[in-house]
């Protein structure tokens, strides 16, 4: 049984169609990309797989669980990380992973534990009482890298949450996402840096304007796109149909 | 100094002003437009001033020189109540205004100098409150139109205008100062830092309600054109005493203050930019709560309340004490005290049927109205945050019971304490405290649960200048309603001495509640269980 199935998904918001009948699965011990350009309904996909956001049609399977019937259930064994989180910027990073730890009904002494270090690992040690309001994008990223990380979550969504970590943090997080894979726990992962999916992830998922338009492995997608030899950015131009930035670039620098 | 710039930045400032604090359609489009206050300005003076005008014309002849006196009294005030205006306003603005939002962050990055900067800020700030000393002088056109009084009038309006830019010079200086103490005190304070500020947050806004209060503005106003001549040498009563003592015949002083002003304004203009220059801080502060090692709090704050609902409980705690916008909500118990008590003193008899008349205005009202807001805000305070309820896995219920709680909490706090106001005041018996008691308890339930599900139903996540956190729509709704549930639940003791009821009253006050109570509760489940159900921001 997969870990994730997704079945014909659409959303609008409004009279803007986000997400357009999407289907894909995810195996456990897998690490699956989604890339696209901005606004092709990379994060809609992940805030309905987390059931954050309700679709307007198809079904959606974690675990074996129905995301839109029993979301509370879902939300259990799965730990979400936005893009950009905003997060309340009055608690102190061990007031708001106390929380986090909390809803989650983390036992004392193992919160205390896992809090520790991880703290410890991602460099926020002699940090953790300050308030938030005072911390930099990557300290709030990796405060929301941890509240994710927390309860031993079955699955993980995360929207670029390699955004603005320092490189030994940001390779920490990779190295964790490898590691929890092989444990069993799959990652759902979105990008803009195309180096990033080709490292991290075992299958990627392009999307353009709400639609899946390729999906395989890196060399799955190079060969499809007939340039085996090319990086995935040049495949992913070609997919998107962007590949003209040479002439922007020339008109941009005139 | 660009003056291009300055022009530039100040109408930038003035629209971030206007569209961050609306909200609504209408608002967001028309009244957006810096323009819009020039035509506000023109309506308020020609309206008043001929309503103002015909009103003397038609007063009875005995009315007719104390009016004069009034209106002279109200033209040599205009400068001063200005300019503490201008400043009120400017540091609620500042108070209110979440810390996400930060307008003037483009100064740190633009090439803009701190003196354009400062300049472009106080013509924004002098022209988005010119409502208020328009509103005063339109007030005192009229009268001093009939009474002949042109010169003083054109002089207090030069005067008003010139206190106004002062008023903003000083907004402009609070600014850069609780800026730069913000980053140095708090650093170092710590908790005893966000206490202090928050009770002096409180403390002000307790002085800015009695500023509206009729009663006190009147006094004030007449204290304040007596209390210039004695306190001549205080700069912020210049522009008054320049009005003054034209008033009064005097041929040189008014020169003499005016231009005194004039160099007083420039004076705070030329510290503003030179503590701008000096001491602004651009990058946000770094606030430590403790040193000490973590330890895990795991403790039920409630009996009653799981791990997750005291977890929501603790964080909300901590925003109500510790966001500055959130002070306002703290203080609306004493500013709602503090004025109904100051419009209704003296309280009158003290029998046991005018004591219950009295006790509903006075007692029930603040109390509804304060759990009412608290509780309707507490789910649109989360903002962008919401996201972190959104994807943890909660019931509708555990966040419907640990939303309830604070308000609950306070409310029955707030109940107690005014309780006890009264029975100081009145020294009522001891069974008609134990029903208004148990009445306000159960109005607080009440109104804790219709605040969860109008915050649901109508929350405003957005984090903008003076955020509701719930629609205007909303609001008013939650505001009606609760000020109907609260006279219903009081209802049986009101007419206690009209009807003969079975039962005593409190007992079917309390029925009433519950009723109303459970009802409220099961709504407001079903309501946080649809939002939860799709995310809004």
């Amino acid at each position: 049984m997969a870990t994730v199935d997704v079945k014909r998904i659409s959303k609008s918001y409004g009279g803007r169609q986000a997400v357009s009948d999407v289907s894909f699965s995810l195996q456990s011990r897998e690490v699956l990309g989604l890339l696209g350009p901005n606004g092709s309904g990379k994060s809609t996909i992940m805030k309905t797989v987390s059931g954050i956001i309700k679709p307007d049609s198809g079904d959606i399977q974690i675990l074996g669980t129905d995301v839109v019937k029993q979301p509370v259930e879902v939300k259990k064994r799965i730990g979400y990380v936005p893009e950009a989180p905003r997060i309340y910027e009055f608690l102190t990073g061990v007031e708001y992973l106390d929380f986090v730890a909390d809803i989650h009904e983390l036992e004392k002494n193992e919160k205390q534990e896992r809090i520790s270090e991880f703290l410890r690992a991602l460099d926020l040690e002699g940090r953790e009482n300050d308030l938030i309001h005072g911390y930099s994008q990557g300290m709030k990223q990796k405060l929301a890298i941890i509240a994710a990380l927390l309860h031993r979550p079955h699955l993980l969504v995360l929207d670029e949450p390699l955004n603005a970590l320092d490189p030994r943090s940001a390779r920490i997080v990779k190295d964790l996402i490898h590691k929890l894979r092989d444990d069993g726990v799959p990652t759902i992962f979105s990008t803009h840096v195309l180096e990033i999916a080709e490292a991290i992830c075992d299958r990627v998922i392009i999307m353009y304007e709400g639609r899946i338009i390729a999906e395989g492995t890196t060399q799955d997608l190079k060969t499809k796109a007939g340039s085996a030899g090319s990086t995935l950015e040049e495949v992913f131009l070609k997919l998107t149909g962007t590949s003209d930035t040479q002439e922007i670039v020339e008109a941009l620098s005139r | 100094m660009n003056a291009r710039a300055v022009y530039r930045l100040s109408v930038v400032l003035t629209k971030s002003q206007l569209r961050g604090t609306r909200r609504q359609r209408l608002t967001a489009g028309w009244f957006s437009n810096p323009l819009v206050i020039i035509i506000v300005d023109a309506m308020l003076i020609s309206a008043l001033g001929a309503g103002g005008y015909f009103l003397i014309s038609k007063a009875p002849a005995d009315m007719i020189a104390p009016l004069e006196q009034l209106d002279l009294e109200i033209l040599i005030a205009i400068p001063t109540v200005t300019m503490f205006m201008i400043i009120l306003f400017g540091i609620l603005s500042e108070l209110s205004q979440p810390v996400q939002s930060t307008s003037s962050d483009l100064v740190n990055w633009l090439p803009i100098s701190p003196s354009e900067f400062v300049v472009g800020s106080i013509i924004s700030v002098s022209y988005t409150y010119s409502f208020l000393p328009s509103f005063l002088l339109a007030i005192g056109l009229g009268p001093a139109l009939y009474f002949g009084h042109s010169t003083i009038f054109a002089t207090s309006t030069t005067m008003g205008l010139v206190a106004l830019l002062i008023g903003s010079s000083a907004v402009e200086l609070l600014r850069t100062l609780t800026n730069r103490i913000s980053s140095s005190f708090y650093r170092k304070s710590g908790r005893s830092g966000i206490f202090l500020r928050l009770s002096l947050t409180i403390l002000l806004l307790v002085c800015f309600q009695l500023l509206f209060s009729g009663r006190i503005v009147v006094s004030l106003m007449r204290g304040l054109t007596q209390a210039v001549t004695a306190v001549w040498y205080v700069p912020v009563v210049w522009p008054s005493l320049a009005v003054q003592t034209l008033s009064a015949g005097a041929s040189l002083a008014p020169f003499a203050f005016g231009s005194l002003s004039t160099c007083f304004m420039f004076a705070l203009l030329g510290l503003a930019v030179y503590l701008r220059k000096s001491y602004w801080v651009p990058v946000p502060v770094s606030i430590r709560l403790s040193s000490q090692p973590y330890r895990p709090s795991g403790n039920r704050l409630i009996p009653g309340f799981d791990n997750a609902e005291s977890a929501i409980l603790r964080k909300d705690i901590r925003s109500l004490l510790r966001r500055r916008e959130m002070a306002r909500f703290l203080a609306i118990p004493f500013v709602l005290a503090v004025s109904m008590w100051v419009s209704a003193y003296p309280f009158g008899d003290k029998s046991s049927a005018s004591l219950f008349a009295v006790a509903v205005p006075l007692f029930l009202v603040p109390v509804a109205v304060f759990c009412s807001i608290l509780s309707m805000t507490s789910i649109g305070q989360e903002g962008s945050a919401i996201w972190i309820l959104y994807t943890a896995p909660l019931r509708a219920t555990q966040l419907v019971k640990a939303k309830m709680a604070l308000p609950t909490i306070m409310g029955a706090v707030f109940t107690a304490a005014l309780l006890l106001g009264m029975s100081l005041l009145f020294k009522p018996a001891t069974s008609i405290i134990v029903d208004l008691l148990m009445l306000g308890l159960i109005v607080v339930l009440e109104e804790s649960a219709l605040g969860i599900y109008i915050g649901a139903k109508f929350p405003d996540f957005r984090e903008i200048i003076r955020s509701r956190y719930v629609s205007v729509w909303g609001s008013l709704l939650g505001t009606i309603l609760g000020l109907l549930i609260a006279t219903l639940t009081a209802a049986p003791l009101l007419l206690s001495e009209l009807l003969q009821m079975p039962l005593p009253p409190t007992i079917f006050g309390i029925m009433i509640g519950m009723v109303v109570f459970v009802v409220l509760w099961r709504s407001a489940t079903r309501q946080v269980k649809l939002l939860m159900s799709d995310i809004r921001v």
